[in-house]
């Protein structure tokens, strides 16, 4: 690791209060074990350096919220007074952690909170904004090396689609890597994330091995990663699907067409693009295939023209 | 900054009336001046923002060729080290930056010397070519020592160069000319009038940046062809006229049209183990994208096939000119006074925690449809890079 260089993490973690409500009625997951793992996880990524910086946000079904550093006390967040205590420094980042996530869980949720998607693109977006801001303040002094760890439980949100693109790529553009570790169903938009940042994306079987995915996998810094045996080739055993689904039908496609003004794509030829309105000029190869027809057909008998037609 | 920016008619700064340009930094009570630098830092900030209006309809693929100038005056010293280098460190940058807002456009560069234009790297859409170019033509100059800087450029020559490639790009892709030029001459072999009569026939826009001084023939080709003029304060200036043209300019293409695009999966190198030749660098690899037409192979997106000539491309680099398309609108500026006022009770930047009422600004960022407050720097944030607005993510607003 570079001396010089700042590690800055921000861990999202998604409460959808569905998806944790089925798992919890079914047996299978506990939120508290997993945010357990979490704050273990947390900890050992603070204990590695003691300039290492951390921002914990919690994903809700229709907001999210900063669970660390507390809003109140925003600036002083590292603040220099418990330097050579770490103890009490972890105490002090625990215990703001639990208690706003106890108030989170205890706020409980309204009936238009029930949705079964997350909102991992917002959250994403207001930790690009917080990790732009902790580099502009160091940038004088410093390098920082940024990543976010996305915890993320329940479905794509179809959408967000848009906005979560641009995140992605804010986030390529501030080199900020992506990581993920998915507990539910595979996630396309976040395979993306993390294949065009240069994170890991990693999907955990069960509650058990939770805690040592993260220790293992995501507690490397992604400069390390590529030195590690193990790491190194996880990233590349995805295959990401690059492929575009059409405007029109929502189906995927390998040659599609694009509209020359908006760039929607279309499975089909259509003479008007139904996002933009544009009236278009038949393409050109349709108009070279009407030509080739009308060609023979003139020096031809009147027969075959009829027949052509 | 010359007034000429804003309008023709216009007179020169010179003639204008004598400005007090120090009247605008006021000390404060302690004598210090920190207060109206920050004031100034922030008016430039919000400058920033003011100019990304909404456009109406915009030329997304784009083909621009930059004619650089190489002759004797590019070896002046009024940039340091000197021209020519300095020229070629801030392309290299918006290389980078051009690809990054226009994934589906392309770029070629030209340059000029000894009354000659000569292509420097061919149009394409792979930023790596292009900035492998423009090193070695500036390691060539230091290692020279600017030798390789002589005589005069001609203009006549490198826009006839450009023309020639441009005329053959389809109808519904823009065509422009960005000229960067350091001397005050052109040396043409013939009028160059009919040049621009005829380049203006091509709907090629042409812009030209100067680093020395005005020239008649530059503007006139610039406001033949509806491109921009403009000339350099310093190098910031310098930096910030050429962005200009990163972002697409509204209304260009009058054609539009669908265009048949291919996207190719990725196959990784484990699922199919055999060798084969990428046939854009023609080098071997394993795994890579394959077109879905012929079947060839490249591995890097985007590209046009060189067999079958389909533009290759995938879905989120169609997905990164979006943002042109719906951009974020614009937030409202307000007191914090008065948002206090009205019962706001946010005391953070809702995105990035920092206290609103403590920082050097008074005034808070409001959007217009989520009604989440924000502080100026992430306003900026979002507007220049984010492209979109957590507070109507999160409560799901429509964008």
């Amino acid at each position: 690791m570079d001396p010089g260089e700042q590690q800055v993490l921000v861990v999202i973690f998604d409460v959808s209060p569905v998806w944790w409500g089925l798992k919890s009625l079914q047996g299978q997951a506990h939120i508290t074990k997993f945010f357990d793992s979490l704050i273990i996880f947390m900890n050992s990524y603070l204990m590695l350096h003691s300039d290492n910086k951390l921002a914990v946000i919690a994903s809700h079904s229709t907001k999210s919220i900063f669970l660390y550093p507390p809003p109140q006390a925003g600036n002083e967040q590292n603040s220099s007074e418990y330097g050579d205590c770490r103890d009490k420094h972890f105490a002090v980042v625990d215990n703001a952690i639990i208690s706003s996530f106890k108030t989170l869980m205890s706020d409980g949720c309204e009936e238009k909170d029930m949705r079964s998607d997350s909102l991992i693109a917002g959250s994403m977006a207001n930790a690009l904004c917080y990790i732009h801001r902790i580099t502009q303040e160091l940038e004088s002094r410093e390098r920082a090396s940024s990543r976010i760890l996305v915890v993320k439980a329940a479905d794509d949100a179809a959408s967000q689609y848009m906005s979560f693109m641009n995140v992605i790529f804010a986030a390529q553009k501030e080199h900020v890597v992506v990581d993920s570790c998915v507990l539910g169903q595979d996630s396309g938009l976040l395979q993306q994330a993390c294949d065009m940042t240069g994170g890991l994306y990693l999907k955990v079987p069960s509650q058990y091995a939770f805690l040592q995915y993260l220790l293992t996998a995501f507690l490397t810094e992604p400069e390390l990663r590529k030195d590690s045996l193990v790491l190194s080739r996880t990233k590349s055993l995805h295959s990401v699907d690059y492929r575009a689904a059409c405007f029109c039908h929502r189906c995927l496609v390998e040659v599609g067409f694009v509209c020359s003004v908006c760039l929607s794509i279309f499975c089909q030829f259509s003479p008007i693009c139904s996002t933009c309105e544009t009236v278009f000029r038949p393409s050109s190869l349709v108009l070279k295939s009407r030509k080739k027809r009308k060609v023979p057909s003139r020096s031809s008998s009147p027969c075959t023209d009829a027949s052509i037609k | 900054m010359l007034i000429m920016d804003e309008d023709n008619e216009k007179a020169y700064r010179w003639e204008g009336d004598y400005e007090k340009t120090w009247e605008a930094l006021r000390e404060d009570d302690s004598g210090s001046l920190q207060a109206s630098i920050d004031a100034e830092i922030n008016k430039a900030k919000k400058r920033r923002l003011l100019k990304k209006q909404r456009k109406v309809r915009l030329g997304m693929m784009r083909h621009i060729f930059i004619v650089l100038d190489m002759s004797q005056a590019m070896t002046d010293q009024d940039l340091k080290p000197n021209r020519a280098l300095v020229v070629l460190k801030v392309l290299q940058k918006f290389v980078e930056n051009f690809f990054d807002q226009n994934p589906i456009g392309q770029l070629g560069f030209i340059i000029t010397r000894a009354k000659r234009a000569e292509s420097l790297s061919e149009m394409s859409g792979t930023s790596q070519s292009h900035i492998k170019s423009l090193m070695k033509l500036s390691s060539e100059i230091t290692a020279t020592n600017a030798k390789s800087c002589t005589g005069e450029p001609s203009l006549q020559n490198s826009l006839e160069l450009a023309e020639k490639t441009l005329k053959n790009m389809p109808s519904h892709t823009s065509r422009e000319v960005v000229v960067i030029m350091g001397s005050l001459t052109s040396c043409d072999p013939s009028p160059i009038y009919d040049t621009i009569e005829h380049i203006k026939m091509q709907k090629i826009r042409c812009s030209v940046i100067g680093l020395s001084a005005e020239v008649h023939i530059c503007r006139h080709l610039a406001n033949e062809t509806g491109g921009t003029f403009g000339v350099i304060l310093d190098q910031t200036h310098f930096v910030d006229l050429l962005n200009d043209h990163i972002d697409p300019p509204s209304g260009m293409a009058t054609d539009s049209s669908l265009i048949k695009m291919g996207f190719p999966q990725h196959i990784p190198p484990h699922e199919n183990g055999k060798v084969s030749m990428c046939m854009s660098t023609k080098q071997f690899s394993v795994g890579g994208y394959y077109c879905p037409q012929c079947q060839s192979k490249y591995s890097e997106l985007p590209v046009q096939c060189e067999v079958c000539s389909l533009t290759l491309v995938s879905a989120p680099h169609l997905a990164r000119s979006y943002h042109h398309l719906f951009p974020l609108p614009q937030f409202s500026e307000i007191q914090y006074a008065r948002y206090v006022h009205q019962g706001g009770r946010e005391q953070n930047c809702f995105s990035c925690l920092k206290n609103l009422q403590k920082g050097s600004e008074s005034s808070v960022h409001q959007c217009n449809k989520c009604k989440t407050i924000f502080c100026l720097d992430c306003n900026v944030f979002m507007h220049v890079t984010l492209h979109c607005c957590p507070g109507c993510i999160n409560s799901r607003c429509e964008i």
